[in-house]
């Protein structure tokens, strides 16, 4: 597997401030992996960090096959990024802003500006001053930037951050797009874990500067938590059943039984038996997984009751 | 210094497209009108207190209207506007990218970090340069407008040369001060330090330390003072200072911005 990727323990501290704790990740080519966690996780100074653009206090980062330093001029040529919000020069239209970035980035052709604002969906807004655009234009403009000159590697903090709902399906397929055909290798944070599991392979998740999890998309399906939730018209006396039935049910706020034995979960249809020969057919019968966003909070060590 | 030349293309268009060169354009112009209007002044002080450019209790200025003077004038002026508006320019330069967030954007390119401060440098040069051009001939035909009496050319070209001598030691003793513009992300701080510059500048001229401090330097010159090769080598290094604090900084210091 080739990497494009790696850190190696990476710190970076500001003061008494750990932003970056020991990470250690890596992405394999062609990979999309998103990076999740909540505001001041320390997802940007990562990122960060993987530009060289602040210097680890300890640890080291490769990109490409480069090891970053501060100020180096590899491997920029193969790497797009955004990194925190997407700004461009506001007195320059949009045309303006991805010439002067194919300008800085010696080997794009002209053609690209014009390809890389059709792919955006910015061809309305080519020669509007990029000042007066609304927050999704202005996003694409930077996802514009990041794509202009057809990297290898892409680095992008919160891609879909100001896009509308049709905007955000519409980058979700770009991005997975430029992964299945040009092989192309997406480093992308987030706060939605919702958003990223329908993109990317791999997630990371890092809560106070610490990597907590690094799973692939099936492991995270695995590790959801499940339950199965239960009516009848006598609760109390379906609980009765279930116990002597030797399950650990519990009644839920909403008066619902619920059960989270792995076999009840699995074969809800014996439950389903159980209640019926003791005549307290349910009413209602559910597998209900975990949502992503609980799953996040949980793994982050903040269940829904701490965040209100 | 990887991509240099687009380097420079790009600061000379973002400079283009935007409206501070049109506004430290006008500010500069303010140099050669005020320095005409003084002519006409003493040129004729009774005139001016009629039609009220002056009040009757103004106390004149000692000087007389002629070439030399009004160079002198023009001069002067740049040494203590000029910085002002130097240090403007290269705020701009520098500051406007974290004002715009954009810095970002400049530091993890195949263009070197080095080449994309060299590029602002030369636009803030060439910038300069073209104001003084600008005062240069604007200052030339208002002379001539309020009718100074004829002196020999060269008295008026070694005026000139006094004016251009002055706003390139103004010039070159900005780079500290917009060195403020990267280390303290914006345009406020190095103007902050501009303004106690001058202010500092004024006050080491009144007590007689003024050769050796770098931003009294241009309006000792401009006022004809005798200075020593130590002056000008205090603001070479001054200048070099700066652009190397300027290179440093970007090459190597966090950017959180």
């Amino acid at each position: 597997m080739s990497v494009a990727i790696e850190t190696d323990n990476l710190v970076k501290r500001y003061g008494d401030v750990t932003a970056v704790n020991g990470l250690s990740l890596r992405v394999a080519t062609g990979e999309i992996y998103a990076f999740l966690g909540l505001n001041g996780a320390g997802k940007t100074t990562t990122i960060r960090l993987l530009l060289g653009m602040v210097k680890p206090t300890s640890g080291e980062a490769r990109v490409l096959g480069t090891r970053i330093r501060v100020g180096g001029k590899k491997p920029w040529g193969s790497v797009g990024y955004l990194v925190e919000t997407a700004d461009a020069y506001p007195e320059l239209s949009v045309r303006e802003n991805l010439e002067v970035m194919r300008r800085l980035r010696p080997g794009t052709e002209p053609q690209a500006v014009d390809r890389v604002i059709e792919r955006l969906g910015l061809t309305d807004y080519a020669d509007r001053r990029a000042g007066t655009l609304s927050h999704g234009n202005a996003q694409r403009l930077g996802l514009a930037k990041a794509l202009l000159h057809d990297p290898e590697l892409l680095i992008l903090d919160e891609p879909a951050i100001g896009l509308d709902p049709a905007g955000i399906v519409e980058i979700r397929h770009l991005l997975l797009d430029l992964a299945r055909e040009k092989g192309v290798t997406i480093f992308m944070s987030s706060h939605v874990l919702g958003e990223v599991s329908r993109l990317a392979q791999r997630i990371g998740i890092i809560h106070q500067g610490t990597l907590l999890q690094e799973l692939d998309i099936n492991e995270l399906e695995r590790n959801r938590r499940q339950r199965l939730l239960i009516r009848t018209r006598d609760n109390g006396a379906a609980l009765d059943v279930l116990q002597d039935a030797g399950f650990a049910p519990n009644i839920s706020s909403d008066s619902t039984i619920e059960v989270k034995d792995r076999l009840a979960i699995e074969r809800p249809d014996d439950i389903a038996t159980h209640l019926v020969n003791a005549g307290h057919a349910p009413t209602m019968l559910d597998v209900e997984q975990e949502d992503l966003e609980h799953y996040f909070l949980r793994i982050v060590g903040l269940e829904e009751s701490d965040v209100g | 210094m990887t991509n240099l030349v687009p380097a420079i293309w790009v600061e000379l268009f973002k400079a283009r497209r935007s409206k501070v060169p049109l506004l430290t354009g006008l500010g500069f112009l303010l140099v050669p009108i005020v320095g005409g209007l003084f002519m006409v002044i003493l040129k004729d002080p009774e005139f001016a207190r009629h039609v009220g450019l002056i009040s009757a209790k103004a106390q004149l200025m000692a000087g007389v209207a002629d070439w030399p003077t009004y160079l002198e004038l023009l001069a002067q002026a740049i040494a203590i506007g000029g910085l002002i508006l130097f240090s403007l320019i290269g705020s701009w330069v520098f500051g406007r990218e974290y004002s715009d967030r954009t810095v970002k954007d400049l530091l993890a390119l195949p263009t070197s970090r080095s080449a994309i401060v060299l590029a602002k440098f030369v636009v803030i040069a060439l910038w300069s340069a073209a104001l003084i051009v600008m005062i240069t001939l604007v200052g030339l035909v208002i002379g001539l407008a309020v009718a100074l009496p004829q002196v020999p050319g060269q008295v008026i070209l070694q005026g000139w040369i006094t004016v251009a001598l002055t706003a390139g030691l103004a010039i070159a003793c900005i780079t500290p001060i917009i060195f403020f513009a990267s280390a303290g992300h914006g345009y406020l701080p190095p103007m902050g330090v501009a303004i106690l510059a001058i202010f500092l500048a004024q006050i080491i001229a009144i007590v007689g330390w003024g050769e050796f401090f770098p931003w009294s330097i241009p309006a000792l010159y401009s006022q004809g003072e005798n200075l020593g090769n130590i002056s000008y080598l205090i603001v070479i290094v001054t200048a070099l200072a700066g652009m190397a604090a300027t290179f440093i900084w970007w090459e190597m210091a966090d950017q959180n911005h």
